[in-house]
């Protein structure tokens, strides 16, 4: 299938916390928004269709809110979308924005993504409103404990984790937790929250918002004279499977390891450890760092843990992963996935700051929801074609 | 004929009002009404920026009102529980003096014939005002404000958040395969069903297979035993939110059943503390005399007087790769 190019040419967030209570849902979708836009050059009348992502509407109680938030998007008159695929939505909600201008269909396209947490109760909402919810810990512990046995991983992996992604968020203005003395002592101590997964290990509840501008190839090259280097859209993926069902695992989930072999072939990926230079990965809890590393084929299968251990994957390694902070630093859940690809794309614009990992060229941003279930993934590159 | 069953959800959001809703929210505890200036257009409620275009508005707000003329209504004969008033009423929309734009609420008008186009209507204040819309109780006819019952006066601080109690009731179909499993707990029974094609066995009720798109019907039944071994379990903290039914670290366990290829995941324990779960457990089957969820009852739905797992006292099965068998 022939595909006309797309690029990134801006990306804005808002400054995320466990309550943004200054603004209204609004406020906070446009403070991302004002800031992509900025990026690109661009004010709302150049945004040809918006694509709204969040998580289920249970979070703040706000039915179809990607109607009820068109004004505030400059979207009146426009096609506007609600993409909807449990926590990897803000992923998809790339995917959509990007195939709208790679089909011709638009020529700029904005995608937007946000969760305010604090108007609701997430244990609430994952539990669909009844009691005994196992919220996303209690859900994910064991798929956690079977990695753990069959990867024969020390407990330290964890850990180290949670240490490295708290102090990437250290170089990122717009992250949440901010921990300056975080350390493997202070993960250890913390309270044991789902066996085995320490209170440290685990992700905030934050509120916030990310927004994308995607252009087509004139806009691309346009904003790359501009001096305004694009990230180009190389390939994307979304890729589930069924809850549950005898031979299922979602410690290497079938649809995650299609996702990233669908987005490999797309880009040209034929050795993703050595090619990619930089992941943003959806890692809510500190071991999903390795179990993706392996089921997205940027580790051999028990061999994720390694690359965590020898510091490949921290920020002046090999193979930087979440140099962001990641999710365990911040999580809006609905923008986490577009935080992912949003920050890919900088990273190949080289418009990181200081978490920026030097000469990146081609870089991968994913996301996952529900039970394992729900895989969205791009790679992009700093040109059309970075590995020639 | 497919049975329903009625369920509600209920939650208590707080809205973050932002800074013009808020403004307009504070003054309502004032018994005022705050437009925004946008040109020479004043719009009620205010909004941080332009419907039209998104551009942002400057935060120039404008008192408003009280009185204000009718510009389209239609009559409610019926209230609802969650209308603002119990008796017959208008919705209108309503061109308060000095705005640009009309505002929704209700109008106490008595009957249609008292209403029209160009009616004069004016707010009829709640004594005890929060800062929402609803501190208007409604509009009445007339130029003159009232207040219902004693004023308590205005807000002491700045609104900046709104209580929104959300309560959804939904109508869902019982699909006749999760009958027919919630009966057979009842006769402490659990049954599952066989795909023909690819041989995989579900239970819960689940009347398809979802790797062959194939709906399962009576005859693909199979009984299914009612002891098995502990694969892999979570112990949750339960976080306290509204509707959280537990205070303590519970367990939920995944039971490979005896013989089979069935986990059942995510599944409630019986007499078996947090801290004792272990890997390799044998279990057996306990059963409510209810189908229905509760202190007596089983887990409800689905799993019917299906209670839960406990025990059974008989050796671990010693087979480190059983954690690995989640699904």
């Amino acid at each position: 299938m022939s595909r006309r190019p797309c690029a990134v040419v801006g990306v804005g967030q808002t400054h995320h916390k466990s309550r943004r209570l200054d603004v209204s849902f609004g406020g906070l979708v446009r403070e991302a928004v004002f800031r992509a836009l900025d990026d690109a050059h661009m004010t709302m009348a150049d945004i040809e269709a918006v694509v709204l992502g969040k998580a289920p509407d249970l979070f703040e109680g706000v039915m179809k809110p990607e109607l009820y938030l068109s004004d505030a998007l400059g979207a009146v008159g426009k096609p506007m979308f609600r993409v909807h695929t449990a926590g990897s939505v803000g992923g998809t909600t790339a995917i959509v924005a990007a195939s709208h201008v790679e089909v011709g269909k638009h020529r700029t396209v904005l995608a937007v993504a946000f969760e305010k947490q604090s108007e609701g109760n997430a244990q609430f909402a994952l539990g669909s409103g009844r009691g005994a919810s196992l919220g996303a810990g209690g859900a994910f512990a064991p798929f956690i404990r079977a990695y753990i046995q069959r990867s024969g991983a020390p407990e330290h992996i964890g850990w180290k984790v949670a240490v490295k992604d708290r102090r990437n968020a250290l170089k990122n203005p717009y992250a949440h937790l901010q921990i300056e003395d975080i350390s493997i002592e202070k993960v250890k101590a913390s309270p044991m929250m789902w066996e085995p997964i320490r209170f440290l290990e685990s992700c905030p509840s934050s509120d916030g918002a990310c927004a994308v501008v995607l252009t087509d190839e004139a806009g691309g090259l346009a904003a790359a004279a501009d001096g305004r280097p694009p990230a180009w859209v190389l390939g994307a993926s979304s890729r589930s499977e069924p809850p549950s069902f005898p031979g299922r695992d979602p410690v290497r989930p079938a649809a995650a390891v299609q996702c990233a072999a669908d987005v490999y072939a797309q880009a040209g990926i034929t050795d993703p450890r050595r090619q990619i230079d930089t992941a943003e990965l959806y890692v809510p809890f500190s071991w999903y760092e390795p179990i993706w590393l392996e089921a997205f084929g940027l580790a051999d299968e028990g061999e994720g843990w390694r690359l965590v251990d020898d510091g490949t994957t921290e920020l002046g390694g090999t193979l930087p992963i979440n140099p962001s902070g990641g999710v365990l630093s911040t999580n809006p859940i609905g923008a986490s996935g577009l935080l992912r690809f949003a920050e890919a794309a900088n990273q190949v614009r080289g418009a990181a700051g200081e978490h920026q990992v030097d000469g990146a060229k081609l870089a991968i941003g994913m996301a996952y929801g529900a039970n394992n279930q729900y895989f969205s993934t791009w790679a992009v590159g700093s040109s059309p074609d970075p590995l020639r | 004929m497919t049975r329903f069953v009625e369920s509600t959800i209920t939650f208590p959001y707080k809205r973050s009002l932002g800074p013009l809703v808020g403004a307009f929210m504070t003054a309502l505890t004032e018994r005022r009404i705050l437009g925004v200036r946008h040109g020479d257009q004043v719009l009620v409620p205010p909004m941080e920026w332009d419907p039209a275009t998104g551009a942002e508005l400057a935060h120039d707000l404008v008192e408003v009102g009280p009185a204000g003329t009718v510009e389209s209504w239609t009559w409610v004969p019926s209230p609802s529980a969650q209308h603002p008033l119990r008796h017959a009423f208008a919705f209108a929309l309503i061109r308060l003096d000095g705005a640009t734009t009309p505002l929704l609420h209700a109008v106490d008008a008595g009957s249609p014939s008292s209403l029209d186009v160009g009616t004069r209507v004016a707010p009829r204040w709640r004594g005890s005002r929060v800062g929402r819309i609803d501190d208007i109780v409604c509009f009445v006819p007339g130029e003159a404000p009232e207040v219902e019952g004693e004023d308590a006066g205005p807000a002491e601080e700045p609104v900046t958040r709104m209580d929104y109690l959300a309560s959804i009731t939904y109508t869902n179909p019982v699909p006749p395969a999760t009958d027919r499993a919630v009966a057979a707990t009842l006769e402490r029974r659990l049954v599952g069903l066989g795909c023909p094609h690819c041989g995989r066995v579900y239970a819960g009720g689940r009347g398809h297979c979802p790797i062959d798109a194939v709906e399962l019907g009576p005859d693909c039944e199979v009984e299914l035993p009612q002891t098995g071994t502990v694969t892999n379990f979570s112990i949750v903290t339960p976080v306290q939110y509204p509707g959280q039914t537990e205070t303590e670290p519970f367990v939920r366990a995944f039971v490979l059943l005896d013989g089979t290829d069935v986990v059942l995941p995510y599944s409630p324990v019986v007499d078996l503390p947090a801290d004792q779960v272990r890997v390799g457990q044998r279990v057996e089957a306990v059963w409510a005399a209810s189908a229905d969820e509760g202190e007596q009852g089983g887990m409800g739905g689905a799993w019917g007087a299906l209670a839960g797992w406990r025990p059974t006292g008989e050796p671990d099965v010693d087979d480190p790769d059983l954690v690995n068998r989640i699904f």
